[in-house]
């Protein structure tokens, strides 16, 4: 069996284990010599802390009210903790050369043994089986991979906080530059068929799938370069990285359709001294930085997950206590706890009718009710506001300088004058900003400057949009000539122009307006940028994009509006 | 120093790619004016009706058309149109490419410049004098032009045209040493393809004004492109 199962990993399907039929392995390990050798219920905060923290007063308030537990009792009578654990997934659960499992989650499980002070019990389970053998009582806790899901909630007691985290990323070949998701829209990614977000993941980030039937096919196309990468979940792939095979493969991309991994417990253990046990032993190595140093140990990729919750569980308040604790009635402080299953009624306020109207429509309208996505929505606008003003009135900087050069009596500045215009009318805009911010920007790193890409936006904008407000203005020049043969645009003599250019300047600046959202390319964090972000993490793609685009039209008819005022002032100023 | 030598073979190598890229563009914008001019054209047909509900209508609809941007518009459509889809009462499916998408939304601008180019130019037309309706052609072409410049934003869809072949290019050679060249040598392509094309246009404009200040009475009044 348990060559089968490493076959199976060496054969790209890791993820796939649980195709295997579930066979039960019972192996005692060595682990269990390190905890206190006896048998006697020992309490709870007195037993051997693997990470050597203090725990904290909250903890024990938790148990003030909490039930005891018969499964608890049991084990301790028994002297042994029966966990549920993978032998087929590594590096979180495998067998070593000798046999022996060892992996990433036996590391936790001894650790809740230990806390409690027993043996450890080891039974192999796959992903089909194991919440089937706790709800049978053969295990008494699951540490298997198991994403934190609703339904999940239903048949199981699942741990807050959660321990690990995983989610969807890309494999890509050594000399890939992909940084960011952005950089994979519209470009061929192998995934297998039948994975549950390939579908997800097409939408939210325009991706261009090509099915395989399995993952090692998948793997080497991408090898064979016949798509940019391989989408799958990042903890599967987290083995294949390590091996010799594939060295130097990475994955670059941040993890998207983050789940979260939950030990799980009986389904009447809820609200018991067992549920307070181990909610407060992961809560303690989210503090110690435990999960953090097993998972380097193990070779994994530092995962954000595991980060951010360590800020999150070390943050103190003004009152000396943790922010995130557990309460005595067994509740967890509600900003800490996995978002995706606060409800309406956890929440208040803004959120708590968003979150019921979501519940009511389907729509989900986070850039309302979301405290980060408002603001990120909001400073978008305002980026974007920026870059209106800042292209505009580039746009006519440039555009008047270039006229007041080509009207010069110097054949030679005139013609580059006209030159450099044409350049700039007959290059796209988004050329010149790559063109700027890489190829040129490609020469000045080696001088030790950057460009910022704000500025190189701006710059670019305005001498495309800049050329078109300069032809104008040539032109009205030119109609002007008709009746003042000698007329030359001059600083003074500027105005007597307004009447005739007014019309296509004001055109080319409303034009410029529109175009601001180039700037997203090249991730300058505007309004396209935010909106973007927002649809990956949220998947709400209808309601985001609908609010954009109102959005823009609301900015871009206050921009006509605001234009056109600015432009009857000037030419009753002209005339008089 | 930096090899020149290598980096012009590099170019010549990838043109072949590049030129492929150049000619979707090519495609976007055709694609994009024809939908554009067709739609433009009935709704300047309605600016010209009786009807003053057509009349108004008409207004709405262009001033829409001249409002909406087609770069987010772009990303609206490439997010909420399906990238397949079922032919209505068959089982066939059809792709919906998105060069086909960013078809779609540049046309919304060609709709708004044809809709206030081609109702003076039919009204024109009708009242027999063709000369100054003739005019339409060569502003038309022009606006052809800011087009194939707008589809080059295709790339940030993922659309493989040639600026984001420029990224491939890139990407490929991994050379840093190759980022500026090939972006110059893009900028060739669109220079060289719209300067000529530009030059004739407003020959083409002239040729019609002279032509038209011999014929007939008055200046022709030429309309000035706005677009992008």
């Amino acid at each position: 069996m348990l060559a089968v199962a490493m076959l199976a990993v060496v054969n790209g399907q890791a993820a796939a284990g649980e195709q295997f039929p579930p066979r039960p392995m019972r192996l005692i390990v060595a682990a269990a010599e390190t905890s206190p050798a006896s048998t006697t219920t020992p309490t709870k905060a007195g037993t051997g802390d693997a990470a050597g923290a203090a725990l904290s007063a909250a903890q024990g308030a938790g148990e003030g009210t909490a039930r005891r537990s018969e499964r608890l009792a049991l084990i301790k009578r028994r002297g042994t903790l029966l966990a549920g654990i993978k032998t087929d997934y590594p590096p979180f659960g495998t067998v070593n050369e000798n046999g022996v499992p060892i992996g990433f989650e036996h590391d936790l499980a001894e650790d809740i043994a230990r806390r409690i002070g027993v043996t450890l019990t080891k039974v192999t389970v796959s992903s089909a089986n194991r919440l089937q053998k706790l709800e049978e009582g053969a295990i008494d806790m699951v540490i298997a991979t198991q994403g934190d899901t609703a339904d999940r909630r239903k048949i199981a007691t699942q741990i807050e906080p959660n321990y690990y985290s995983s989610g969807v990323t890309l494999f890509v070949p050594p000399d890939s530059q992909l940084r960011d998701w952005p950089d994979v829209r519209g470009q061929k990614v192998c995934a297998t068929q039948g994975a549950y977000f390939n579908r997800e993941m097409a939408r939210r980030y325009l991706l261009d799938l090509q099915m395989f039937g399995n993952a090692r096919d998948a793997k080497l196309a991408v090898r064979d370069k016949r798509c940019v990468g391989y989408l799958f979940d990042n903890t599967a792939l987290a083995a294949d990285v390590l091996r010799p095979e594939w060295a130097g493969y990475k994955m670059p991309l941040a993890v998207s359709l983050v789940t979260p991994w939950s030990i799980a417990i009986g389904r009447g253990e809820d609200n018991t001294d067992f549920e307070a046990l181990v909610s407060d032993a992961v809560a303690d190595w989210h503090r110690t930085g435990f999960l953090i140093e097993r998972e380097k140990a193990w070779g994994l990729q530092p995962s954000k997950f595991l980060q951010d919750m360590r800020v999150r569980w070390t943050q103190k308040g003004p009152d000396g206590q943790f922010v995130c604790r557990r309460f005595a009635d067994g509740s967890i402080t509600p900003e800490c706890r996995n978002q995706i299953f606060l409800s309406a009624a956890d929440a208040s306020g803004l959120r708590r009718f968003g979150l019921q109207f979501k519940d009511l429509t389907g729509i989900d309208l986070t850039i309302l009710y979301d405290t980060y996505d408002r603001s990120a929505f909001f400073s978008g606008l305002l980026v974007t506001l920026l870059l209106t003003v800042l292209c505009i009135g580039g746009s006519l900087a440039v555009g008047i300088l270039g006229a007041l050069a080509a009207e010069r009596r110097a054949a030679l500045l005139r013609r580059a004058t006209l030159l450099v215009s044409v350049c700039g009318r007959m290059t796209p805009p988004l050329l010149q900003i790559y063109l700027v911010l890489v190829g040129v920007g490609s020469l000045l790193t080696g001088l030790g400057i950057t460009l910022n890409p704000l500025v190189v936006v701006v710059a670019c904008l305005s001498y495309y949009t800049g050329s078109s407000v300069m032809v104008a203005m040539l032109e009205a020049a030119g109609v002007r000539r008709r009746t003042v043969p000698d007329y030359r645009i001059t600083l003074r003599t500027l105005r007597e122009i307004v009447p005739n250019s007014s019309g296509p300047v004001v055109a080319a600046l409303v034009n410029v307006s529109k175009a601001t959202m180039m700037g997203s390319a090249v991730a300058v964090p505007e309004l396209l940028s935010a909106a973007t972000s927002i649809v990956a993490e949220h998947g709400n793609v209808g309601v985001v994009m609908n609010a954009l685009l109102l959005t823009f039209l609301a900015l871009i008819f206050v921009v006509v509006r605001v234009l056109g005022k600015l432009e009857r002032k000037l030419a009753r100023e002209v005339a008089q | 120093m930096i090899p020149f030598n290598e980096i012009i073979w590099d170019l010549v190598t990838w043109t072949p790619f590049l030129a492929g890229g150049f000619a979707m563009n090519i495609l976007i914008s055709l694609v994009a004016m024809l939908i554009g001019t067709s739609l433009g054209w009935v709704i300047a047909n309605m600016r010209l009706a009786p009807s003053p509900r057509a009349y108004r209508a008409s207004l709405y609809l262009t001033e829409i058309t001249r409002n909406i941007p087609t770069f987010v518009f772009l990303f609206y459509l490439a997010f909420m149109l399906p990238s397949e889809f079922t032919v209505p009462f068959t089982a066939t499916i059809v792709g919906f490419p998105s060069w086909l998408k960013a078809s779609l939304a540049l046309s919304i601008a060609v709709i708004g410049f044809c809709s206030d180019n081609l109702s003076p130019a039919i009204r024109q037309w009708r009242k027999g004098d063709h000369g100054v309706a003739l005019l339409f052609i060569p502003s038309w072409t022009s606006y052809a032009l800011i087009i194939v410049m707008a589809s080059s934003t295709a790339s940030v869809i993922g659309v493989s045209e040639l600026v984001s072949r420029c990224n491939t290019v890139i990407n490929a050679t991994g050379k840093t040493q190759i980022m500026l060249p090939v972006y110059l040598y893009a900028c060739v392509f669109f220079i060289g393809f719209c300067y000529p094309l530009n030059i004739l246009m407003k020959h083409l404009k002239t040729v019609i004004g002279r032509r038209l200040q011999a014929g007939y009475r008055g200046t022709p009044s030429v309309s000035s492109i706005s677009g992008g």
